[in-house]
C-alpha cells in the first residue's frame, strides 16, 4: 500500500524541490565565503529531514487530515498564541518557539493550517451558500485570528502574507468579486487606524523604501548594496563564489532574506531568472494538482499551498530589487531558517498527498 | 450537491484558478522585467558601483630629491625616522595601553585626553599617531617592551634634514605641508599631505624634487579594512639637485659673517655665471622650522629686528656708495667727458648750486685723473663728472652692468632695487630730477640702491671684460656669455684703478692686499645717516664710536686674480663702518681661502 502510494508520488515536484534547495546550499556555502559552516550544512540536513517528513504527510490518509484540520487549525494557533504568552511574559518580544531542538516560528505553521481549515470549511458548505454573507463569518475567523497575533508581534511581513493568502483562498472559493472591492477600500481607509500601530522602525523601512538615497548608510543602505549586488552581477554573474558585495560583507543579511541577491551577484540575470522559472514551475504543478482534483479540500490545499509558496517568492524578489519595501520575508527552500523550509515542505507535503487521493468521492469517513 | 451545482461550481474554480494563474505569472514577469532592468540595462552603473564599494586607492608618497653642493656634498637629505602609532582595535584597554606607554615615554593629560577622543571617533583599526620622529632610545625601550604595549607599533617615514643647517638656510628655505592655495599646483595631485618647498630652492625646484606618487589598489570591505592589494605602482623618487655652491666656501663665509650682526656676501665664477657662494647673515636653521613643535622658533625668528628670514643676498637693499663709482667712470669715459688722463682738482668739497658737497677726505685729494679717482675713491672728482654726464647717462650704464635688474637664478622675492632717472624720479615722486642728487648718486647715494648679488654681478661682468654674465645656483660648467663690445676700453681703464685700489699705496683696500695671490676691487661705505654740517665741523666724527644702527655699511666688491680674473665678490657688512676697515678684509680671507682650496 504505502510501496504503491510512494511509486504515485509526483517526482517532478520532489525533483524541484530538491533542486531548489540544493541552489539554496550553493548560496549559503558561497554566502560563507565558501564554506558549508555555518549555514549550508545545517540546511541540508534540515532539507532531508523535513522532505522525509513532507513523504510521511503525503502518504497519511487525507481523510484523516480532514477529519482534523480545524482540530490542527486551534493546535497551531495555541502554539502562536503560547509564543505571545512567552514574550509577554518572558524575556521580551519574540516569535520563535524551541520544539525538538528546532526553532519554529508558529505564524508560518499557521499559513499552512489557515489553508486547512479554510479547504474544509469550504468543502463543507453547499454551493449555493458560498456567496452568503452569513457564511463568510467563518472564513473571517479563520483569516483575522491569527492576522492580530501575528501584527501584534510585530510581524508586518507575514500578517500581509497572511491576508493575501486569505484573498487567493477565498476567490478561488467563489466569493463575489464586489466582496473582494468592498473589503479592499475598507482597508484603504483603515490604513491611517493601522499607521498607528506600526512601530518606528518600520516606518522607517517604508521611508527609505520610497526613497532608498535619502539615507544611504541607514534603512536604505541594504536597498542600496542589494541593487549594486544585483546589477554588478550583469548577464551571467561574477562567478560562483566570486560576488564581492557579499565577500566584502557589504549584503546585510545575505544568508537570510537577501540570498537572492547573493545568487544574483554570482550568477546575473541567467541565474535569477531560472530561479524564478524553477519557482514558477514549481507553482504549476501545484495548480496542475487543483486542476485534476476532483473534490474542493483538494483543490484549495494545492491553490493555497501554491499561493503561500508564491507570495513568499514574489515579495522577496519584489523586496530585494525595491518593488517593495523591506518587510523580512525571506525566499523559501534558498534563504537559511527552519521554519520556512518546515512549513513549505508540510504544504507540499499535502500536495502531494492530495495528488494521491485527486479521485475520493467523499472525504467523511463512513 | 446537485450534479449541475457541482459542473458549476468545478467551472467557477477552474476560471478562477486559471485567472489567479494568470495574476501570478503577471507578477512574476513584473519582478523578471525588473531585475532585467537592474542585472542587464543598468549594468554597468551598478558595476561601477560595485567597484568604488570595494577598491580603495592608497597614495605611495615619493621620497623628495636629495640636494648636493658642486662636489657632491650632500646639503639637504631624508632621514627615515620612526613614528608611534596606535590601533585601538589591537588593545583591550586604551588606557592601560597609555599607562604602560607612559613608562617609558611622558604623555602629558591634555594629549593623552586627545588621543582617546581621537580613537573614539576613527575606525576601530585605523593609526592614530601619538608620536613622531622618536629618539633612538625611546624607540630602543619601546621595542624591547613591545610585549608590554598592546596595539602600540612603529612606522617609518622621512624627514627633511639639512645637515648644514643654517649654512644654507637662505638658498635652500625649508618644506611644510601645503597651505590651501597650493595645494592646486600640479605636482600636489592627489596628495595633500606631502611636504612641499616652502622658500628658497626647495620651492622653485619643487616640480623636479618632489617626484611621483606612486598608488596601491588595495580591496576593502564594507567598514574599510583592507581585505588585499590588487595592484602597486611604486612611486618614483624626486629628482637629485647638483648646486653650484661650494660647501667649503660656503660654510667658510658663513663663518666669517657670523663674527658681524648682519650682511652678505657673494662670489660668482665668471666664466660659467656659478654662483660659489651666496650668504647672508643672520640665518636660521630650517630643521627647527621642520620640526614640530616649531612656534617658539618661528617667535623668536620673527621677532628679530635683523630678520634672519631675509635672504639679504638677493633681498637686502643697500645704497652702493664708492662702488657704483666705477659705473660712473665708464660712463664719463664713454660719453667723452673725460680720458684718461683729464683731471680734477678736489679740494675736498664743491659747491654747487647753494650747497656744498664734501669729499670723505676733509683736505682734499689734490689734482686727480680717473685711475686715482678710483684708487682712492675721490668724492669731488665723481661729482665733477656727474655733473657733466647727468643722471639718465649714468642709470643707462648702471642697467648693463646688471644693476636694478633680477636674475635667473631659481629664487623667488628677489629685490630690484633702484637705478634713478629723471622719468623715475617723475613717475614715482611726480617731482623732477634736482642737478644736486646727480652729484650723490654719483658717489652710489640717494636714490641709488642694489642688492649685494646685483653688485657681485657688475664686478663680474667688469672682471671679464663685458661679458654678459648670467649667474647661477645650479652646477653647470658649460655656460659661455657673449660679451658686449660697448665697453671695452673703459673698463680696460677701470680694471688698471680696481688693481691699484688693493696693491698700490694710498689705495683704499691697500692694507687688504694679498702678497701671492693679487685681487683687485672697490671699497664702499655707503652712508644710512646724513652727516650734519655741524657733526662734519666737529673734526672728530669720523672716529666717534657711533651707535651701531647710524653707523655705515661696508662694502667691498673685487675679483681675483687680477691678471686673469676667475671669481668676483661682494661683501657687505652692515653698519660695518668702512669698506676699507671692515669689508675689504673680508674679502682678502675669502680669496685666500679660495686660492687655498682646490675648487
Amino acid at each position: 500500500m504505502i510501496i504503491k502510494k510512494l511509486k504515485n508520488l509526483n517526482f517532478l515536484l520532489i525533483f524541484l524541490l530538491i533542486l531548489i534547495s540544493f541552489i539554496g546550499i550553493a548560496g549559503l556555502y558561497s554566502a560563507a565565503d565558501g564554506s558549508y559552516e555555518p549555514w549550508a550544512l545545517n540546511h541540508l540536513v534540515r532539507f532531508y529531514i523535513f522532505l522525509f517528513l513532507a513523504i510521511i504527510i503525503s502518504i497519511i490518509d487525507l481523510k484523516l487530515i480532514y477529519k482534523y484540520s480545524y482540530l490542527i487549525f486551534i493546535l497551531s494557533l495555541l502554539l502562536l498564541f503560547s509564543v505571545e504568552i512567552i514574550g509577554v511574559f518572558g524575556k521580551g518580544a519574540t516569535r520563535w518557539i524551541k520544539i525538538l531542538g528546532l526553532s519554529i516560528q508558529p505564524s508560518e505553521i499557521v499559513k499552512i493550517t489557515i489553508i486547512l481549515a479554510l479547504a474544509k470549511f469550504y468543502h463543507d458548505i453547499k454551493y449555493i451558500n458560498v456567496s452568503k454573507i452569513s457564511y463568510l463569518f467563518m472564513p473571517f475567523l479563520i483569516l483575522f485570528t491569527p492576522f492580530i497575533f501575528v501584527i501584534i508581534q510585530p510581524d508586518l511581513g507575514t500578517a500581509l502574507s497572511i491576508i493575501i493568502l486569505g484573498v487567493f483562498i477565498l476567490f478561488i472559493a467563489g466569493i463575489k468579486l464586489w466582496k473582494f472591492i468592498f473589503g479592499f477600500l475598507i482597508s484603504i481607509i483603515s490604513i491611517p487606524i493601522a499607521l498607528q500601530f506600526i512601530k518606528p522602525y518600520q516606518k522607517s523601512r517604508i521611508i527609505s523604501f520610497l526613497n532608498p538615497d535619502s539615507d544611504p548608510l541607514g534603512q536604505g543602505y541594504q536597498l542600496i548594496q542589494s541593487k549594486i549586488a544585483l546589477g554588478s552581477g550583469g548577464i551571467t554573474g561574477k562567478g560562483f563564489l566570486k560576488g564581492t558585495q557579499s565577500y566584502l560583507e557589504f549584503l546585510p543579511e545575505k544568508q537570510t532574506d537577501f540570498i537572492f541577491t547573493l545568487i544574483g551577484e554570482e550568477f546575473g540575470y541567467l541565474g535569477s531568472l531560472f530561479i524564478i522559472l524553477l519557482f514558477i514551475l514549481l507553482i504549476s504543478v501545484c495548480y496542475f494538482i487543483s486542476i485534476k482534483c476532483f473534490h474542493i479540500f483538494g483543490k484549495l490545499i494545492a491553490i493555497g499551498a501554491a499561493s503561500n509558496l508564491f507570495i513568499y517568492v514574489f515579495m522577496n524578489i519584489a523586496m530585494v530589487s525595491g518593488l517593495m519595501p523591506v518587510v523580512g520575508i525571506p525566499l523559501p527552500l534558498i534563504s537559511y531558517g527552519g521554519s520556512v523550509m518546515l512549513s513549505i515542505m508540510i504544504s507540499l507535503g499535502l500536495v502531494l498527498n492530495v495528488e494521491l487521493n485527486y479521485n475520493l468521492k467523499k472525504l467523511e469517513y463512513a | 450537491m446537485l450534479f449541475s451545482d457541482q459542473k458549476k461550481q468545478v467551472n467557477l474554480f477552474n476560471r478562477r484558478t486559471f485567472f489567479l494563474y494568470l495574476l501570478k505569472i503577471s507578477l512574476f514577469t513584473l519582478v523578471g522585467w525588473r531585475l532585467y532592468n537592474i542585472q542587464i540595462f543598468n549594468s554597468s552603473k551598478y558595476k561601477t558601483l560595485s567597484k568604488q564599494n570595494q577598491i580603495d586607492l592608497e597614495i605611495i608618497f615619493p621620497v623628495r630629491g636629495k640636494i648636493f653642493d658642486r662636489n657632491k656634498n650632500l646639503i639637504a637629505r631624508n632621514q627615515k625616522v620612526y613614528d608611534l602609532y596606535l590601533i585601538p582595535e589591537k588593545t583591550k584597554s586604551i588606557n592601560n595601553t597609555l599607562n604602560s606607554l607612559s613608562k617609558f615615554i611622558d604623555i602629558d593629560f591634555s594629549k593623552r585626553r586627545k588621543i582617546i577622543q581621537l580613537s573614539s571617533k576613527v575606525k576601530k583599526f585605523q593609526k592614530i599617531k601619538i608620536f613622531e620622529n622618536l629618539s633612538w632610545k625611546t624607540l630602543e625601550i619601546i621595542e624591547s617592551n613591545k610585549y608590554n604595549l598592546q596595539g602600540i607599533f612603529i612606522s617609518e617615514d622621512y624627514l627633511r634634514v639639512y645637515p648644514y643647517k643654517e649654512i644654507f638656510s637662505h638658498l635652500l628655505g625649508y618644506i611644510s605641508k601645503p597651505n590651501q592655495q597650493e595645494l592646486s599646483l600640479p605636482f600636489i595631485s592627489k596628495m595633500p599631505n606631502l611636504e612641499i618647498g616652502k622658500e628658497g630652492l626647495e620651492k622653485t625646484f619643487n616640480p623636479i624634487l618632489v617626484g611621483k606618487a606612486g598608488q596601491r589598489e588595495i580591496e576593502v570591505n564594507s567598514s574599510g579594512r583592507v581585505i588585499r592589494e590588487i595592484s602597486k605602482v611604486e612611486s618614483v623618487k624626486g629628482e637629485e639637485i647638483y648646486l653650484s655652491i661650494d660647501l667649503r666656501v660656503q660654510e667658510y663665509v658663513v663663518n666669517l659673517l657670523n663674527s658681524y650682526r648682519a650682511g652678505s656676501v657673494n662670489v660668482i665664477n665668471i666664466k660659467t655665471g656659478e654662483i660659489l657662494c651666496m650668504a647672508s647673515t643672520p640665518t636660521y636653521d630650517p630643521n627647527k622650522i621642520i620640526q614640530k613643535p616649531n612656534t617658539l622658533y618661528w617667535e623668536s625668528l620673527l621677532s628679530n629686528n635683523l630678520s634672519p628670514l631675509t635672504n639679504r643676498s638677493i633681498q637686502g637693499l643697500y645704497a652702493p656708495g664708492s662702488t657704483f663709482k666705477m659705473i660712473v667712470a665708464i660712463a664719463a669715459l664713454k660719453h667723452g667727458i673725460i680720458n684718461n688722463s683729464s683731471t680734477h682738482t678736489c679740494s675736498g668739497k664743491i659747491e654747487y648750486g647753494d650747497r656744498l658737497y664734501h669729499c670723505w677726505k676733509t683736505n682734499g685729494h689734490g689734482k686727480m685723473h680717473v685711475v686715482d679717482a678710483i684708487k682712492q675713491s675721490c668724492d669731488v672728482f665723481f661729482y665733477e663728472i656727474s655733473k657733466q654726464l647727468g643722471i639718465d647717462k649714468i642709470a643707462e650704464v648702471a642697467k648693463d652692468f646688471g644693476l636694478s635688474q633680477t636674475f635667473e637664478i631659481s629664487l623667488p622675492n628677489q629685490k630690484k632695487g633702484i637705478i634713478p632717472n629723471k622719468k623715475w624720479k617723475k613717475n614715482k615722486m611726480g617731482e623732477s630730477w634736482y642737478a644736486g642728487e646727480t652729484l650723490i648718486a654719483g658717489i652710489g647715494q640717494g636714490f641709488v640702491l642694489t642688492n649685494p648679488l646685483q653688485l657681485a654681478v657688475m664686478t663680474s661682468i667688469i672682471a671679464s671684460d663685458g661679458k654678459y654674465v648670467k649667474p647661477t645656483l645650479v652646477k653647470n660648467n658649460n655656460n659661455v656669455f657673449k660679451t658686449n663690445k660697448k665697453y671695452l676700453n673703459e673698463i680696460q681703464i677701470i680694471k688698471k684703478a680696481l688693481f691699484k685700489v688693493v696693491n698700490e699705496k694710498k689705495g683704499t683696500a691697500y692694507n687688504s692686499r694679498l702678497e701671492d695671490i693679487k685681487f683687485a676691487g672697490k671699497t664702499g661705505t655707503s652712508q644710512v645717516k646724513r652727516i650734519t654740517l655741524s657733526e662734519r665741523e666737529s673734526d672728530d666724527f669720523r672716529k666717534k664710536e657711533q651707535e651701531w644702527k647710524n653707523r655705515d655699511h661696508a662694502l667691498f666688491v673685487g675679483y681675483m686674480p687680477h691678471d686673469e680674473p676667475k671669481y668676483a665678490i661682494s661683501v657687505i657688512i652692515e653698519h660695518g663702518g668702512s669698506g676699507a676697515s671692515t669689508a675689504a678684509p673680508i674679502a682678502k680671507q675669502i680669496f685666500n681661502f679660495i686660492s687655498k682650496i682646490e675648487l
